[in-house]
């Protein structure tokens, strides 16, 4: 044992050097890939020796002794399916003998009993015999999946219904369904040192900019850590900036949405037992684009486009606007509204900014208690919580009746944007806002909103700038951002990811103008 | 300094820098200040102010092409050997911190005055300094990007300002030279402070894109941009008070906007001032940044703690000076002056001994880099 512990350090000592180097330059694969040396032996009883030591004799590890106990079947029986494994072993040598296991068409072999405990961890099973060193082995992963439905926090009215579920194949085939080119690649990663989660980067090689696809390789094999959960994990870990409140990865569990940003020459990043993928490069605009807006006619899609976008400024600006028209510019108010904001507001005790606080915070109770609560008591919450404190509290002359209708706004206009974390944000940036007007009217406001601007300048998702294509200013990408132009229209790839090919789309139309020339 | 570490900025990206640069504190005081001195001719004043910036403004640009890899401080160096020209940039950002003392100065007696009566003024100063160094700390392309977006703000100040058209009486300029000649070439000399900001197409030139004659190009325009809209400005001004009048109101633009109420909302003057105070931020920041690249350049050193330190002394000399009217007015005519000084005489001066030293091997500043 003791040659063995040195050779064990030994190994590490030279891991560890190896990892220093990926440091530099990208590995062709990734670290914990590599192979460690422990082979098997010709005793049958020794490689189940150190099986079971290498488990900690864990009791789902089970052992199936075949042919007199010369050979021997191992497996958890916790991940494997048995009528698969009856399918692919038991039943083709149901009239042979055993010992045509190791040649039956759906073996593999190998001789590390190391990778061979990696391939039992992910649901396979072994194969050993007496007096060979070989090890087969079938996979026979038992898997439960939940069916492919909506996503609940993402409808759309038209379009595709389907969205993504935990299993990663799926995810990637409901993908590859939709692009159906050779150039679009899968490259699998396994991040988490004891999760040893699958995590797939999907990219159409020849669109996406190939330093991009880089980048997030690079910071993806850079996590080190033992738990890899889902895609909120590696967010954190691979993001440009994490001090930003604003999300710099597109979540969503919509295909039609991933494909979509996948042809635009973005990169999507899926992780195993989660069905959110997340979107690299993202910018602030793409949050407030939804599968819906091309499934209706231009006009309309422009129209809740440009509603979702003056959503946002309501969202973070309309409290903070109605406490600095209260407290420090009640001149703005035009003289007949004077008398009907003045009598509502006459008569309560608190300044407006404690006012607009207690309510925002009051929404928000009522919004987290809902979340969690199972869906009939959450909708008594609301009620409760919406219809029952709003009217009592106003009754009772603690808030007024205005504040009321400007916070309900405000908390309807957060809900508007298509994406959860981005609402999240902007109702954690009215709290600052709200605080600047209150002390300093108009001009805190301004200061406020032009600190927001600076910070969203200065942004970057992947080293692409976030605010595109408004700062830096790009007219072309303009017809994708406020308005949603015709389809045919959209010939080229917005530029803020970088795509290695701009044009998306030749002449579409070109039927209109030989009809019109016969 | 090799050219690839440089940030570089497009043509559009500098036309807006120098635009949000120049259109700043001044505007809203410039027709006050105009009128002072040539009556309603304050705007053949600005008009001439306007065409002799323009050769300045050419001057600049056949110095700066000159060396056409070093920024404005370099060039210092270089012209004037080490030394001298640490010196000479020392004194350039103190005239920088001068100017940003007084935007900042300028910038809190105007709120006080329309809007935040009773709020410290160093409240506004730590708001305004400390907003403008987490821009400028970020680097001269990010100022870019955030001038180009924010310029829809002049739009929506000349919007605005559209809305007093059917006000506006023409006769009130009438007759046009009727203060004299002499006073009008007088008046224009108040005109030169809400333009002060043209120094920057010097500073800021060697990182913009493209060729010498289009990036003139780009000032010129951006040239022809300011003098338009401040000439708007002047002109609503001008036709919407009388002679008399606009002798009384201190901010024309702001008494004008107040006089109209829409049913949704009254009191345009507060929304034109808010956004004024954007204008205001952007022309405070160029200023940080140029102080800061100053720094810089005497310091040999790329860290933003010279910005910071620039902008925390910007912050405590604006306290310890206050804004009361005659101390004001009083550096304000010292900014003025060391704006001849520093903004038209030394670049010359420079543009003399560079086409001096540098006769004999033109090539002489592509070289040595």
């Amino acid at each position: 044992m003791g040659f063995f512990k040195k050779f064990l350090v030994g190994k590490s000592e030279q891991g560890n050097k190896q990892e220093k180097a990926f440091e530099h330059e990208l590995p062709q694969k990734p670290h914990y890939a590599q192979p460690q040396q422990m082979s098997s032996s010709a005793q049958l009883s020794e490689n189940i020796d150190y099986l079971f030591s290498q488990c900690k004799q864990t009791g789902d590890l089970k052992v199936r002794a075949l042919d007199d106990g010369r050979a021997a079947l191992v497996f958890y029986e916790t991940l494997v399916d048995h009528e698969k494994m009856q399918k692919k072993i038991f039943a083709p040598i149901e009239m042979g003998h055993v010992g045509r296991i190791p040649d039956l068409p759906n073996s593999r072999q190998m001789t590390n009993l190391d990778e061979a405990i990696k391939k039992l961890l992910s649901g396979h099973v072994l194969y050993f015999d007496e007096d060979s060193t070989r090890i087969t082995y079938f996979d026979v992963t038992a898997s439960f999946n939940r069916s492919v439905e909506e996503p609940v926090n993402e409808k759309v009215v038209r379009g595709s219904h389907e969205g993504f579920v935990e299993n990663i194949k799926t995810n990637v085939n409901l993908i590859r369904k939709r692009i159906e080119d050779k150039s679009l690649v899968v490259k699998y990663f396994k991040v988490g040192k004891k999760t040893n989660t699958n995590i797939a980067i999907v990219y159409m090689n020849g669109i996406a900019d190939p330093e991009i696809v880089r980048k997030i390789e690079q910071r993806i094999t850079d996590i080190s850590v033992d738990m890899v959960q889902s895609p909120g994990f590696i967010e954190e870990f691979i993001e440009d900036s994490t001090s930003s409140p604003f999300p710099q990865m597109l979540n969503t569990e919509r295909p039609d949405r991933v494909s979509a940003n996948i042809m635009e020459g973005r990169i999507a990043v899926m992780a195993e037992g989660s069905p959110t993928s997340l979107i690299a490069p993202s910018t602030f605009f793409m949050f407030y684009q939804s599968p819906d807006d091309y499934n209706m006619r231009w006009y309309t899609g422009t129209f809740i486009r440009l509603i979702r976008l003056t959503s946002f400024l309501i969202a973070i600006g309309l409290p903070a606007f109605y406490i600095a028209v209260v407290s420090f510019h009640f001149e703005v108010i035009p003289d007949d509204l004077i008398v009907p904001v003045k009598s509502s507001i006459n008569d309560i005790a608190y300044p407006p900014l404690v006012e607009a606080l207690v309510m925002v915070i009051i929404i928000e109770l009522i919004r987290e208690a809902g979340i969690r609560l199972p869906s009939p008591v959450g909708q008594t919450i609301g009620i409760v919580g919406g219809l029952v404190i709003g009217d009592a509290v106003v009754r009772a002359g603690l808030i007024s009746n205005l504040m009321i209708i400007v916070v309900a706004l405000t908390a309807i206009a957060s809900f508007v944007v298509p994406s959860n974390e981005l609402s999240t944000t902007l109702r954690l940036l009215t709290f600052p806002l709200i605080f600047l007007a209150g002390t300093l009217g108009f001009v805190g406001i301004m200061f406020g909103l032009l600190f927001i601007a600076i910070h969203l300048t200065k942004l970057e998702s992947f080293g692409v700038p976030y605010f595109a294509p408004i700062a830096p200013l790009s007219l072309n990408d303009l017809k994708d951002t406020f308005v949603r132009i015709p389809l045919y229209k959209m010939n080229k790839r917005p530029k803020d990811a970088h795509p290695t090919k701009q044009l998306a789309m030749e002449e579409s139309r070109e039927w209109k103008k030989n009809e019109q020339s016969k | 300094m090799s050219s690839q570490s440089k940030p570089m900025i497009s043509r559009r990206q500098f036309f807006f820098i120098i635009v949000q640069t120049e259109i700043g504190v001044g505007v809203l005081s410039m027709p006050y200040d105009l009128h002072g001195i040539a009556k309603q001719d304050g705007w053949i004043s600005l008009l001439i102010t306007a065409f002799s910036l323009l050769i300045i403004l050419f001057l600049l640009w056949m110095l700066a092409k000159r060396h056409p890899s070093l920024n404005f401080f370099q060039i210092l160096e270089r012209v004037f050997s080490k030394w001298p020209g640490k010196f000479i940039i020392v004194a350039y950002i103190i005239y920088f911190t001068s100017v940003s003392v007084l935007i900042v100065l300028l910038f809190g007696r105007m709120l006080s005055l329309w809007v935040l009566p009773s709020t410290p003024f160093w409240v506004l100063s730590i708001l305004m300094v400390s907003v403008c160094l987490y821009l400028t700390a970020s680097g001269l392309k990010i100022i870019a990007r955030l001038y180009t977006s924010l310029s829809l703000f002049l739009f929506i100040l000349i919007f605005l300002m559209v809305f007093c058209f059917s006000e506006l009486e023409i006769l009130y300029i009438l007759p046009v030279a009727q203060s004299g000649w002499i006073n009008i070439v007088k008046g224009a000399n108040e005109g030169l402070l809400s333009y002060f900001g043209f120094i920057v197409t010097l500073v800021i030139y060697t990182y913009v894109e493209g060729k010498p004659k289009d990036k003139f190009k780009t000032v010129f325009w951006a040239h022809c941009f300011v003098t338009c809209f401040y000439l708007f400005v002047v002109l609503v001004s001008f036709t919407f008070f009388s002679t008399k009048e606009i002798a009384l109101v201190q901010e024309p633009v702001l008494y004008m906007l107040k006089s109209f109420q829409f049913p949704i909302i009254a009191r345009i003057d507060l929304f034109f001032l808010s956004i004024w105070v954007v204008s205001v931020a952007t022309s405070f920041a160029t200023y940080l940044f140029m102080t800061g690249m100053g720094l810089q350049t005497v310091f040999q050193k790329q860290s933003s703690i010279l910005v910071t330190l620039a902008a925390i002394s910007i912050f405590i000399i604006s306290i310890f000076f206050g804004f009361e009217s005659e101390r004001l007015e009083l550096l304000g005519n010292v900014v003025v002056f060391l704006g001849y000084a520093f903004g038209i005489f030394i670049p010359i001066f420079t543009l003399c001994i560079s086409a001096l030293r540098f006769k004999a091997k033109k090539e002489g500043g592509k070289q040595s880099e």
